[in-house]
């Protein structure tokens, strides 16, 4: 008698304060971020915003700072909405993503992940446990189907094309991936990686292939190709990166086009001028990198404001220009003012996932100059599938190159 | 630490009766002082080398399998333990015996301050590794490198003339030794100053030649000493990450290089336990090559006591 008057009563109460709180703040009181799957379920824009910044906080991981603009992004991210970011590990690689989610104690997990491909088939093969988190951005129409999951657990972000990085006392100036035998290259031609562990140097091998006469199916030309250069001397096994570069020890290497504003930089600040050209043979599209939300994110709204702005297409303001009176603004009001992700990635030289919609809406802000994709390069994209029959020749034969 | 608790043991044998029980309760009381050790002995040694045991024994839903285990021995990975081996013997071969004749050089016939700078000098450059270490020599002797220039302006272009490049094997264990040098003269100088002046004297006055000394007395003494410190040399080039990954781009299968492209990589995503297979095989190898040391000092101990 007494448990039933007893719960007649807290009924009682908590729908009067549901509906006290429903003429307050609608979604506030009744959401729960970590099981919303879009902004509608958030309760639009205004709440999301509010939720996260309540927050304050958002974890991110392995995001280097040059790389496809990442941290032009977290800047303006940071600042428009006040919220912490704290990136774990920023030159990790995708394994270490995975593994910080299997392993990490609640509060050091990421709320949000960039990683490969390959690391996104060995995660969600078939029986494996769930651990993402199912969202669809608002420009969720926009994301091509092949590199989306239909149920909202992943979705690709932006990818790059394989550049040719060269400084500038190379002569005569390389122009595409078949160039790199010239004699005059001797000693000068380096990777930014193991072909067998950094996507970069497995793409660029791929783009050697290519420009040999391989396929997206057939990347020995590629293996070849870069056997040749090594017994001539050209190919020398240091590894591309801005202190080696710096010393002299190579001239010229692959790399994806989006590290191209950073690596400019930095060289510049070195006293050296390096040049960015995207071969005129191939222009190898990489898969684009996938970006989802961890299930055991411990900032859920923040997490996901990041994805919406990751995805926005806005173009407006950057982390230099916004101002204080910009930050009082409404959520919904201060998201629409700044920079959107996917523009940001251009900015960077990377190619964002939503380009087709943009470029039809005209609502894409310009690439850095000098990375256009020359008209005779034939632009070729390895699926995961080619990539994994790639991947086992390489494993094999690059350590006897 | 032996001896403090053979102390112990003795002062309780003597406290009359309850021999058995002070015993335990000394050697309780000697484990209670030493359970830290032994819990971070356990954590970071005995813990992990069971978990990837276990682990590199599971496919990737955990189940039974022998198949890391076949495919760490073929190919690729078989090759990579070969030239791990190879530049682990290579490089502490290079690097042993200068290192033992400037350890006894320094220790009986320099002066003290010479000893000092040495000391120091080695200490600095034995922890010198890792990507730092290759930066300096690409820096130094890379195709552009400050050393590479200044022996072209003196008419000598090693890189024509020797055919040289940093970025092979022989360049790897170029750069190996100048770890591997250093390391020896520390580990090595404590067994040259434990020789003592006496032990010569007296063979001297027995008449003795130089020779006979160091046939019969110096060198069997040293040579415990001198096979502990190979052994501490081979494993540590038999485990370099940073510097070989650095110079070479994976164009040389080495083992922990091959483990590091495994578990933590951007291309291959789903072999972690093969990877964990290749890591028993290095605690193999290197439980291996404490045989013969551990022979050794059998042997020594013998007539050491």
């Amino acid at each position: 008698m007494r448990i039933q008057r007893f719960v007649a009563i807290a009924t009682a109460a908590v729908a009067a304060a549901a509906m006290s709180l429903t003429v307050v703040a609608p979604s506030q009181a009744a959401t729960n971020f970590c099981k919303v799957t879009d902004l509608k379920t958030a309760g639009g824009m205004d709440a999301l915003v509010a939720a996260a910044k309540k927050e304050g906080k958002l974890n991110v991981i392995t995001l280097p700072r040059d790389w496809a603009n990442y941290g032009e992004a977290m800047d303006l991210f940071s600042k428009a909405f006040g919220i912490k970011i704290t990136n774990d590990n920023p030159d990790g690689s995708s394994a270490y993503e995975l593994q910080t989610i299997a392993t990490a104690p609640a509060s050091k997990q990421p709320d949000v992940v960039d990683i490969g491909v390959s690391a996104l088939n060995s995660t969600l093969g078939a029986g494996r446990p769930q651990i993402f988190s199912p969202y669809k951005v608002a420009t969720w129409n926009h994301i091509p189907a092949s590199w989306k999951d239909e149920t909202g657990h992943w979705y690709g972000d932006y990818s790059g094309v394989i550049a040719i990085a060269y400084d500038d006392s190379v002569s005569p100036a390389p122009k595409k991936i078949s160039d790199l035998s010239k004699p005059a290259y001797k000693g000068m031609v380096a990777l930014g990686g193991d072909p067998t562990a950094a996507q970069e140097a497995f793409m660029s091998v791929y783009a050697a292939a290519i420009a040999k006469g391989g396929s997206v199916k057939n990347i020995q030309p590629g293996l070849d190709f870069f056997k040749s250069l090594k017994a001539d001397g050209n190919f020398t096994s240091v590894l591309a990166n801005g202190a080696n570069y710096v010393s002299g020890a190579y001239k010229i290497s692959l790399s994806w086009n989006f590290n191209a504003p950073g690596a400019i930089a930095s060289a510049k600040a070195a006293g050296k001028t390096l040049h960015y050209v995207i071969p005129s043979d191939v222009a190898l599209q990489g898969t684009p990198y996938i970006q989802a939300i961890n299930k055991k994110a411990p900032h859920c709204a923040a997490a996901r404001l990041w994805e919406e702005f990751l995805y926005s297409e806005n173009i407006g303001k950057t982390s230099k220009q916004i101002t204080a009176a910009d930050k009082k603004l409404s959520g919904s009001k201060l998201f629409a003012k700044i920079m959107g992700g996917q523009n940001i990635f251009v900015s960077g030289g990377a190619t964002p996932i939503n380009v087709k919609a943009m470029t039809k809406a005209k609502s894409i802000v310009k690439a850095p100059a000098g990375l256009d994709i020359p008209k005779t390069a034939k632009v070729v994209q390895p699926s995961p599938d080619d990539q994994a029959t790639g991947k086992t020749l390489v494993i094999a034969q690059w350590p006897n190159l | 630490m032996a001896k403090p608790l053979n102390n112990a043991a003795s002062k309780g044998a003597a406290s009359r009766g309850a021999l058995v029980g002070s015993f335990l309760a000394t050697s309780l009381r000697g484990m209670v002082s030493l359970s830290p050790l032994l819990v971070l002995v356990f954590i970071f040694l005995i813990w992990p080398i069971i978990s990837v045991t276990v682990m590199a024994f599971q496919d990737n839903d955990g189940a039974f399998t022998l198949g890391n285990f076949a495919t760490a021995t073929q190919g690729v990975y078989a090759q990579a333990f070969i030239n791990s081996i190879n530049i682990g013997l290579l490089s502490a071969l290079i690097a042993a015996i200068p290192g033992a004749i400037f350890a006894y050089i320094i220790e009986s016939k320099g002066p003290e301050w010479l000893k000092r700078i040495i000391g120091s000098i080695t200490g600095v450059l034995a922890q010198s590794g890792g990507v730092p270490l290759a930066f300096m020599f690409i820096a130094a002797f890379g195709a552009e490198g400050s050393a590479t220039l200044v022996l072209k302006a003196l008419g000598l272009d090693i890189y024509q003339t020797f055919n040289f490049t940093l970025f092979s094997f022989q360049g790897l264990l170029l750069v190996y030794c100048f770890f591997q040098l250093p390391i020896m003269i520390i580990v090595f100088s404590p067994a040259v100053q434990a020789l003592r002046h006496e032990w010569r004297e007296a063979a001297t006055s027995l008449g003795a030649s130089k020779f006979q000394f160091w046939r019969f007395v110096g060198i069997p003494l040293l040579f415990p000493s001198f096979m502990a410190s190979f052994l501490l040399l081979f494993a540590s080039a038999f485990s370099a990450y940073a510097t070989a990954r650095a110079m070479t781009v994976g164009t040389i299968a080495l083992v922990p290089l091959v483990i590091g492209t495994l578990v933590d990589g951007n291309v291959i995503n789903d072999q972690y336990n093969l990877g964990k297979a290749l890591a028993v095989g290095m605690i193999v190898v290197s439980a291996l090559a404490m045989i013969p040391y551990l022979l050794i000092q059998r042997r020594v101990s013998r007539w050491q006591k």
